[in-house]
């Protein structure tokens, strides 16, 4: 009776303490996994982009959405998920791959966010402006794509 | 309830204790009297000492709230009343705790007010970011000069800077400055390129001004820029004017250019109309300031890319025609027609390169005739990781009865088999090593090898 009852007690220690917390961190774990995942591709709602056009606008092949010019800028804050998911390219061939496209052509290339906010925040403020963030950016922008 | 036995026991050691005092105190009396005296005293020290100590607590807590205004008005109102005894603190006490409640609210407003005002003028900025400059550089050495054999040893190869102003929505330009040292060891200044652009969308820029001619891929993909090529040096056959070319490499005029994204991929296309071009001194001269004669340089490339599983892939047709004339005593006139085909297979791995432009000129001032002419090259690349090996054949056979390639320098036909490794010192830089065979197959007929390095880097 007594091992009974200390196999009970073990059992009880592992259901009320172990289990629980257990299932706490697999909770606060996992939206954390998935938000390191997301990426929220941006755009003013003036802009009228199709996911695949992402790759083309963030590379300088496509500058306007109809009559407006698009401006596409970098995050650093989720470059290298962008880069990752959507380019499929590193850092060093997307500076290069940027350089030569703007010797050649005379585009420039996009210009640099520092974060999430500073990001969403340049989105905002005038059409044709696109970029990337890595939370969900509530109203005023466009999401042309999620990864 | 209490037994009867119970309050007996307890009956009984009462009386116990009273009979031991009764019996034992005359005799203690004077000491109980003293000790209970210095146990006042000693009451009286602690309680000072506690006075004391509630002070200097009071004295501290003040200090704390000057450090931390949010707190201060609780615990000054604690400290403000000095009468208040050890109660006074316990008074205050309420207010203290409630106020880091409030007091870090207003810390985190004001916190995100400037985190606020900070990203608004950091997204701000995106709107007037200056005038980005950037370019190329390159030194290098070698066992022979490339432009002139007579030299070896170190050298400058160019400085190349190039703007890309942003005007407008619609507005485009685009500056190029060159810099390098010419054959004679002078500094060689050039403005490379000087266009200004309406872009009416992806489909249609037009350009006005000087620009690098758009035939094949190299002229345009690379031109100055040595550190974005895989190889040492551009292929014989598509070099500049002055350092060994034979086709015009920059022109002057107007130039309309596109693109398109279909379902099958992307297409390309450049048309253009430009001062034509003369030879003065042997060289090809695109005639910056206009030409005498009226005569054009006009030309189109059409170039396509598949896309999907063929990305990376690319290729296309250019042609141009125009007339040139040279500036011998006896002048020539030549009809230029050329045609060229190209091919690119550009990936994360690969990177090679195929050209062949083929002459169909006709003598307009003599009696020569036609005249049919080709040349061309292959270049295979391999990227793993920091170095890239590459391989390239050249190939020219012109028509030296041809006065458009008689009257030029370096209008000669060759033949030349180069190895090269690139090896990126990091994304900006690279250095290139590259060994060569030449074949001089006409006029000075010539073999040579040439060992050459170069350090090329991109700013």
């Amino acid at each position: 009776m007594r091992y009974a009852s200390r196999k009970d007690s073990a059992w009880s220690v592992l259901r009320r303490a172990v289990l629980p917390l257990f299932a706490a961190l697999t909770l606060a774990n996992l939206p954390v996994a998935s938000r390191a995942e997301d990426l929220y591709i941006i755009c003013h709602p003036s802009v009228t982009l199709s996911p695949a056009d992402l790759r083309d606008v963030f590379l300088g092949e496509k500058q306007f959405a109809g009559q407006v010019r698009l401006l596409p800028a970098d995050n650093s804050a989720a470059r290298a998920t962008f880069l990752e998911k959507v380019l499929r390219m590193d850092y060093a061939k997307y500076l290069t791959a940027w350089t030569k496209k703007s010797f050649r052509d005379g585009v420039n290339p996009p210009t640099v966010s520092g974060s999430d906010a500073e990001a969403l925040e340049y989105v905002r403020r005038a059409p044709g402006r696109c970029s990337y963030i890595t939370s969900a950016p509530g109203p005023g922008v466009l999401v042309v794509a999620t990864f | 309830m209490p037994s009867a036995k119970s309050t007996a026991r307890s009956l009984c050691g009462l009386a116990v204790l009273l009979l031991t005092c009764a019996a034992s105190g005359p005799a203690h009396a004077a000491a109980d009297a003293d000790q209970v005296a210095q146990l006042q005293t000693r009451l009286e020290e602690s309680l000072k000492a506690i006075d004391q100590l509630t002070a200097r607590v009071r004295e501290l807590e003040a200090r704390m709230d000057a450090v931390q205004p949010g707190g201060t008005a609780a615990v000054a109102g604690a400290g403000g009343a000095p009468g208040a005894a050890p109660a006074a603190p316990t008074g205050a006490a309420p207010p203290a705790t409630s106020a880091p409640g409030a007091a870090p609210e207003q810390r985190l407003t004001s916190l995100e007010n400037e985190v606020a005002a900070i990203t608004a003028a950091n997204a701000a900025r995106h709107e007037d970011m200056g005038l980005p400059l950037h370019g190329f550089a390159d030194v290098g050495a070698g066992t022979r000069n490339p432009v002139n054999p007579n030299l070896h040893g170190a050298a400058v190869g160019s400085v190349d800077f190039y703007l890309t102003p942003q005007l407008g929505a619609h507005t485009r330009s685009l500056f190029e400055l060159n810099f390098k040292i010419g054959t004679n060891g002078d500094l060689v200044t050039a403005l490379e390129r000087a266009q200004l652009g309406y872009q009416f969308g992806d489909a249609a820029t037009v350009w006005l001004g000087r620009f690098h001619t758009p035939y094949g891929y190299y002229n345009t993909a690379f031109h100055h820029g040595q550190q974005i090529s895989t190889a040492l040096r551009r292929p014989g056959v598509v070099q500049f004017e002055t350092t060994g070319g034979v086709l015009p490499a920059h022109a002057v005029g107007l130039w309309l250019q596109g693109s398109s994204r279909l379902d099958l991929g992307r297409v390309t296309y450049d048309a253009y109309v430009a001062n034509a071009p003369r030879i003065v001194g042997g060289v090809l001269d695109s005639n910056n300031a206009g030409n005498a004669h009226g005569d054009a340089l006009y030309g189109g490339n059409f170039g396509y890319l598949p896309g999907g599983s063929l990305d990376g892939l690319r290729f296309g047709v250019s042609a141009f025609g125009t007339k040139v004339q040279d500036d011998l005593v006896v002048r020539n006139l030549t009809r230029v027609n050329n045609y060229g085909v190209y091919a690119v297979y550009d990936t994360d791995r690969w990177e090679n390169i195929a050209e062949y432009y083929w002459f169909d000129n006709k003598d307009l001032s003599g009696a020569t005739g036609s005249h049919n002419s080709d040349m061309g090259f292959i270049q295979l690349a391999y990227r793993a990781g920091l170095w890239t090996p590459y391989a390239r054949y050249e190939h020219s056979d012109l028509d030296q009865t041809d006065h458009y390639f008689s009257a030029q320098r370096f209008g000669n036909s060759y033949y030349r088999t180069a190895l090269g490794v690139r090896y990126d010192l990091d994304w900006s830089s690279a250095l290139k090593l590259e060994i060569a065979q030449t074949h001089v197959t006409d006029r000075n007929i010539d073999t040579y090898e040439e060992a050459l390095m170069q350090y090329a880097i991109r700013f």
